[in-house]
């Protein structure tokens, strides 16, 4: 018999969950609530007698303190009372934790369908709230429909006896495991089945597999283990392994690229060979540091003599779509499992951000099924759950805001982490599986979560995507888990390890089986989170915070030892071999009989046309307009605008200084408020080496040009380095490319040959400057379908595609963290330089995009001008001649100037005049160019010699001084003035957007 | 409520190197370690520069009797989300560790050895009753930590002072010092009658102040949490147990404090060198070493 706890704080207490939802109510709806006060409700579905309930009431569930509680409804006053709870089959992970804590309160053991479910119930009071009002609050503030469940009571229909009633969102399938077989008689009945089953089969593969399946040597063999035609669980394996997510099919295609002003033809077979693999290996043999690339679940480079640091990057794209705190909280804690994995496994020290949503005041008559301010609130939450409670620091991040993204959001995760070089003497970076070495699952249980979850991310968003694949990731059982496989990497135990993400147990099975060429998986061992799933959906269900891990059979022992020690699930369910096949058998039946060979051949190469239409042949041009003159105003207009303000709330929750490495923050400066160029942490806490990080996203530029776009975007995340006293001597980079569909279709994609052309035209920049900067890519992804189709006021539906988006990682190490600078100003009376070449370069610039032009100047980077200029700079930085040193980013150098301002609470008295430029310019294009390349350093005047002698031959000017009198003046070209704002006017436009979130 | 700035960190913030000689010594410290704690390893890392030899301990192992407390002079309940934080800050790791060995650590505090509680560690002394103690008292709870009045986690630092006329042993010849904060259930409440009672017995250990060192008188975000008297961190009546939610572990050098790059360059100008040598943080754990060393 179930039993249900409500429990409440004390009445004269002051609610804060219920205070900030009374808030949200008011800014997002207009809703005035009186007093919203919240009731958690703890569903104990178990027998316990009258004593243990009253133990588990009083000593886990009540804070007496401050809390009341009862199994009887809480006599709370209310007008309407919303109660909110998981749909069946959600992660409920503080139902989880509770399980725990009741059986080591009482000493007991829940049986199998015993369990713990929590909810949450509002009481709110307020004058003339009506049914409706109610249902906006809990669908489009409480709950989302996808994971969650809600109901509504006004207080005449309230019996205080009966509450809620009982809701118990307990899993019974009534099921029995299945395994069917499917018909290869055709390609079209395939295919059909392929459409019916939700495969996502690639129309073109499918006769590869049918003549699989239909040859004799093959056939002859899947007889002998009782096996004909493909069977589900074997369609759904090579369905996963050949999807886009997992296979980077269209990264591995052939591109017909035509120029079509010139007529110049060019084919190029793989985009990942030819731009990404061929350069990286180049860089890898010139430079030492670069440990592991390009095989690994994620890469590997040194950062001492002793211990190597481990980077990876993804995007959790169209689950954060449809329910934003899950999937961004599944996004990170996933991406940390892709370190745990890389080498015998890693230390996470550290993750980053980048989000890419519509505006957040959109207003317009498109409707997404979450409206962005929704969507990015629920974003940030879950990162900052996940990462918090990961005890991993979030260290940076950014924000871009476009309608670009409402098609489906953008939800960037990387992740860090750190080895030792050597394990017992063997290089931490290399695993390998011998045959006879166990195969075992460690953390979460399996269930129907997650499935199709791979393929899902492979199709554009409609209304019809399954949810199913909504998940809600679960930091707590990972990091248990982390601090489990540390603990056995470091004994020597594990001989290979691999996360279980997108494809589960098909994708880290069937992958790590390569090493010894062959595995055997009792799939009746999986430990299920409940009974009736079918085989196929073991293997590939997507269930969180599972590791495979391979181990010498001698080990097992000690291994499951300290297993039990850290509170982890582990289960051996399957042995390595050599026999070149996936060997799947449950209860001892074989349901699946793979040659892994297939699939690494024969599987037809995409193909994609991609056209370009240059800059010029699309009629672009730049605008025609005449100098401002109220540039203070215009400079206070810029800094409010959503993609130039400050973000400080979200930075401020995230813990960034966990591990107590912390050099550089995300927030520095006299007021800790600026946005610094780049994170420097000490990761190795009794060395004085600091590892750098930065990242940066530019996607406006490509509304002129993808190649431009991504020049400019490595550019900026290589001088945010530089800026914080990285050197380029080792700078490694991810790239993260999240792009619009590429395959044209002359109804549903009519541009698809323009957005290839722009792909090809962003990997071939990618590849320029890696080589001219010398970065290998250590890790890289792709997202490939980045549209939505998103109803109208008529019924109607439009397709929505992101701005072709690639966000690039760079790390670099620094030798003495004591050296590395910020961005503020340091000192009245500092000279300040301008370093680099401002050119008329305001296309797609933010300045233009506040007049509402597009222009035609996209900024180019000069990567041999820039190369000498950064490593003169860190020479500066090294010989510590420099006070402040910031690179000039979106918004141009009005813009950073004010960062300089602000950071330091000083004034700058500068001069265009003295500005370096290649031609002379406006004063608006001077203040608000983008051009690429530059920095903003302010220098002790004692040292302006050593420092002026450094950058001998360079584009370097002082241009002012730095001022006691907090204000920022500039004068123009000619010497008069053309703004003077006080640092705090700066401030405040800068901060208001987003001050009161 | 008015929107309040937060001004600069004066220059005088970061600690002028302590010269102290540690000799190794048998001081040991057992930081605790499992279940969703994180602050593990830097706590370890504090406690070897403050002279001590720390061993992270996984609770289960001083569950099943594998490592005992009593090989161990201090004992640290160190931050993180322990079982995630799901059913209110430190409950459950103090529900786990009361039934187990609760009475094996009370033993612990009565034979004289010290205990501190971080954050989710300060959370679960609270919840175990150690703190605040009164009248001997290590099993009530008595005072809370709840939900940050702002509703939501927060990383910042915050500008405390220390107690002079406190019994806490932790604090000894510190005033003023700048910690990190990072917590989303930090608000200290307790009934009127046990605040002042903490107040009378000195146990009022750490407070939040403003930048000119006088108490924050709850203003946000110098009162980070809206704390009943600002209170950050408090310690049993004979101020061998202390909890606190600030970070001291996470000041471990000197480039942790948000303002070094201003200091350096400051002291760069007056011919200074840059700071070595224990950290304000440190000398939390310091003083910790020295009592054990010298009782």
């Amino acid at each position: 018999m179930p039993h249900r706890l409500e429990i409440a704080l004390k009445s004269d207490l002051p609610d804060a969950e219920g205070e900030g939802l009374r808030q949200k109510a008011k800014d997002y709806f207009g809703l005035h609530l009186e007093t919203v006060r919240t009731v958690s409700i703890v569903t104990l579905d178990a027998d316990l007698s009258e004593d243990q309930l009253g133990r588990i009431r009083e000593e886990i569930f009540t804070n007496p303190v401050i809390q009341v509680s009862s199994y009887d409804p809480l006599p709370i006053d209310f007008d309407w009372t919303i109660w909110v709870g998981f749909r069946p089959g959600v992660r409920d992970n503080p139902g989880a934790t509770a399980v725990e804590a009741v059986e080591d309160l009482l000493g007991i053991h829940f049986g199998k369908d015993d369990a713990v479910y929590t909810s949450q119930r509002y009481c709110i009071l307020g004058d003339g709230l009506s049914i409706e009002a109610m249902d906006r609050l809990a669908g489009e503030l409480l709950a989302n429909d996808i994971i969650q469940q809600w109901k509504i009571f006004e207080r005449a229909d309230w019996d205080p006896a009966v509450g809620i009633g009982w809701i118990i969102p307990r899993v019974i399938l009534n099921h029995t495991p299945t395994v069917s077989a499917i018909t290869v008689a055709s390609d079209e009945a395939l295919r059909k089945v392929s459409d019916e089953r939700n495969l996502a089969l690639n129309p073109a593969d499918i006769p590869t597999i049918r003549s699989y399946f239909l040859d004799a040597r093959v056939q002859s063999e899947r007889s002998r283990e009782h096996l004909n035609e493909p069977t589900d669980i074997e369609l759904e394996y090579i369905s996963q392994a050949r999807s886009d997510h997992c296979n980077h099919n269209t990264f591995q295609g052939l591109f017909r690229y035509r120029d079509v002003g010139t007529g110049r033809e060019e084919v190029v077979d793989s985009l990942f060979k030819t731009y990404i693999e061929t350069p990286t290996r180049r860089l890898q043999a010139e430079k030492p540091w670069v440990v592991s690339v390009l095989w690994d679940n994620a890469g590997v480079g040194r950062f001492d003599d002793n211990h190597a640091y481990v980077i990876t990057g993804e995007t959790h794209n169209s689950p954060s779509n449809m329910e934003a705190y899950g999937g961004a909280i599944t996004g990170i804690v996933g991406i940390y499992r892709d370190p745990m994995g890389t080498g015998k496994g890693s230390k996470l020290i550290m993750g980053s951000f980048g989000y890419c949503v519509g505006y957040r005041d959109y207003t317009g008559d498109l409707k997404p099924h979450l409206h962005p301010r929704r969507l990015l609130d629920g974003v940030i939450e879950g990162v900052r759950d996940g990462g918090n409670k990961s005890g991993i620091p979030t260290t940076f991040g950014q924000v871009v805001f476009h309608p670009g993204y409402m098609g489906k959001c953008l939800v960037f995760v990387t992740a860090l982490g750190i080895m030792p070089a050597l394990i017992e003497g063997e290089p931490a970076d290399q695993k390998t599986i011998l045959p006879g070495d166990l195969a075992i699952m460690c953390g979460g249980r399996v269930g129907k979560d997650g499935i199709h979850g791979v393929t899902a991310a492979s199709e554009t968003f409609t209304e019809n995507t399954p949810a199913g694949h909504v998940q809600i990731g679960d930091p707590y059982t990972q990091k248990k888990m982390h601090d489990f496989l540390l603990e056995t990497r470091d004994e020597g135990l594990i001989r290979f390890i691999t996360d279980n993400g997108g494809g589960g147990l098909s994708s880290s099975i069937g992958e790590s089986a390569r090493f010894s060429n062959g595995c055997h998986v009792q799939l009746e061992k999986v430990p299920l989170k409940y009974d009736g799933l079918d085989q196929w959906e073991i293997w590939i269900s997507e269930s969180q915070e599972r590791m495979t891990v391979v181990i010498d059979p001698k080990n097992l022992d000690r291994f499951m030892a300290l297993s039990r020690k850290h509170g982890v699930e582990s289960t051996v369910i399957g042995t390595y071999t050599d026999s070149g096949k996936i060997h799947i058998t449950y209860d001892g039946r074989t349901c699946a009989y793979v040659e892994l060979d297939l699939l690494t051949s024969g599987f037809p190469q995409w193909k994609f046309d991609a056209e370009w239409y240059s800059p010029d042949i699309r009629g672009l041009f730049e605008p025609v307009t005449s100098e401002p003159d109220r540039y203070g105003q215009l400079l206070r207009d810029l800094l409010s605008r959503p993609n130039v303000c400050s973000r400080e709330w979200i930075f401020r929750q995230y813990d960034h200084e966990v591990q107590g490495g912390s050099v550089i923050k995300p927030l520095v400066g006299a007021e800790r408020d600026i946005p610094s160029d780049a994170a420097v942490l000490r990761p190795v806490l009794d060395s004085s080496r600091g590892l750098a990080f930065a990242q940066a996203l530019l996607p406006a530029y490509s509304r002129i040009d993808a190649y431009h776009m991504t020049t400019c975007t490595i550019d900026e995340a290589v001088r945010r380095l530089i800026a914080v006293g990285a050197g380029l001597d080792h700078i490694a980079g991810v790239d993260n490319f999240c792009w619009p569909n590429i395959q044209y279709d002359p109804v549903t994609n009519p541009d698809g040959t323009f957005k290839a052309a722009q792909l090809v035209r962003s990997c071939r920049a990618l590849k320029d400057l890696c080589l001219a900067y010398g970065i290998p890519l250590l890790s890289g992804k792709d997202s490939m379908y980045v549209d939505g189709n998103l109803r109208g006021t008529y019924g109607e539906t439009h397709k929505v595609s992101a701005l072709e988006t690639l966000q690039f990682s760079t790390t670099g190490v620094v030798d003495d963290i004591s050296r590395c600078v910020t961005l503020d100003a340091k000192a009245a009376g500092d000279l300040v330089y301008v370093l680099g070449v401002t050119r008329d370069e305001l296309g797609a610039s933010e300045f233009y995009e506040h007049f509402g032009y597009l222009g035609k100047n996209v900024p180019h980077v000069d990567p041999d001008s820039c190369r000498e200029l950064y490593q003169r700079l860190t020479r500066a930085i090294q010989e510590e001649r420099v006070a402040s040193a910031h690179g000039i980013y979106r918004g141009g150098l009005g813009v950073h100037l004010a960062m300089v301002a602000m950071g330091g609470n000083l004034g700058l008295d500068i001069r265009l005049g003295e500005l370096p430029a290649d031609q002379p310019l406006r004063n608006d294009i001077l203040l608000f160019s983008e051009s690429a390349g530059r920095f903003i350093v302010t220098v002790d005047p004692t040292r302006k010699a050593e420092f002026e002698s450094i950058f001998k031959g360079l584009a370097c000017a002082c241009v002012g001084r730095t001022t006691e009198k907090p204000e920022l003046t500039i004068a123009g070209t000619d010497g008069s003035k053309l703004l003077s704002v006080p640092v705090d006017d700066l401030k405040e436009a800068w901060k208001s957007p987003f001050q009161d979130l | 409520m008015p929107h309040i700035k937060n001004s600069s960190h004066p220059a005088s913030s970061i600690q002028d190197p302590v010269s102290s000689q540690h000799p190794a010594s048998a001081v040991k410290a057992l930081v605790l370690t499992g279940y969703g704690l994180n602050c593990d390893h830097e706590t370890a890392y504090a406690f070897e520069l403050a002279g001590a030899r720390a061993e992270r301990v996984h609770i289960n192992s001083l569950i099943d009797g594998s490592r005992r407390l009593a090989d161990f002079q201090i004992m640290a309940f160190v931050g993180g989300f322990s079982w995630g934080d799901d059913h209110g800050a430190g409950v459950i790791q103090a529900v786990r560790m009361r039934t187990t060995i609760g009475e094996t650590i009370i033993e612990f505090v009565e034979d004289g050895n010290l205990v501190i509680g971080i954050c989710n560690g300060f959370q679960a002394l609270v919840n175990l009753g150690l703190l605040p103690g009164l009248d001997g008292d290590y099993r009530s709870r008595t005072v809370a930590l709840s939900t940050n009045d702002r509703g939501r986690f927060r990383n910042d630092w915050v500008h405390l002072k220390a107690n002079p006329e406190s019994p806490c042993v932790f604090t000894r010849g510190l005033q003023q010092l700048d910690l990190p904060i990072r917590h989303g259930e930090g608000k200290l409440y307790a009934e009127s009658g046990v605040v002042d009672r903490l107040i009378a017995g000195g146990q009022v250990v750490l407070q939040y102040t403003l930048p000119d060192g006088t108490l924050a008188g709850g203003a946000f975000p110098f009162n980070p949490n809206g704390s009943v008297h600002d209170i950050a961190g408090i310690c049993d009546p004979t101020g061998r147990i202390f909890g606190l939610m600030p970070h001291p572990e996470a000041y471990n050098h000197w480039t942790n404090h948000p303002g070094w790059p201003r200091e350096k360059e400051t002291r760069k100008r007056r011919g200074l060198p840059t700071p070595s040598g224990p950290t304000v943080g440190i000398r939390v754990f310091q003083n910790a070493v020295d009592f054990v060393r010298n009782r």
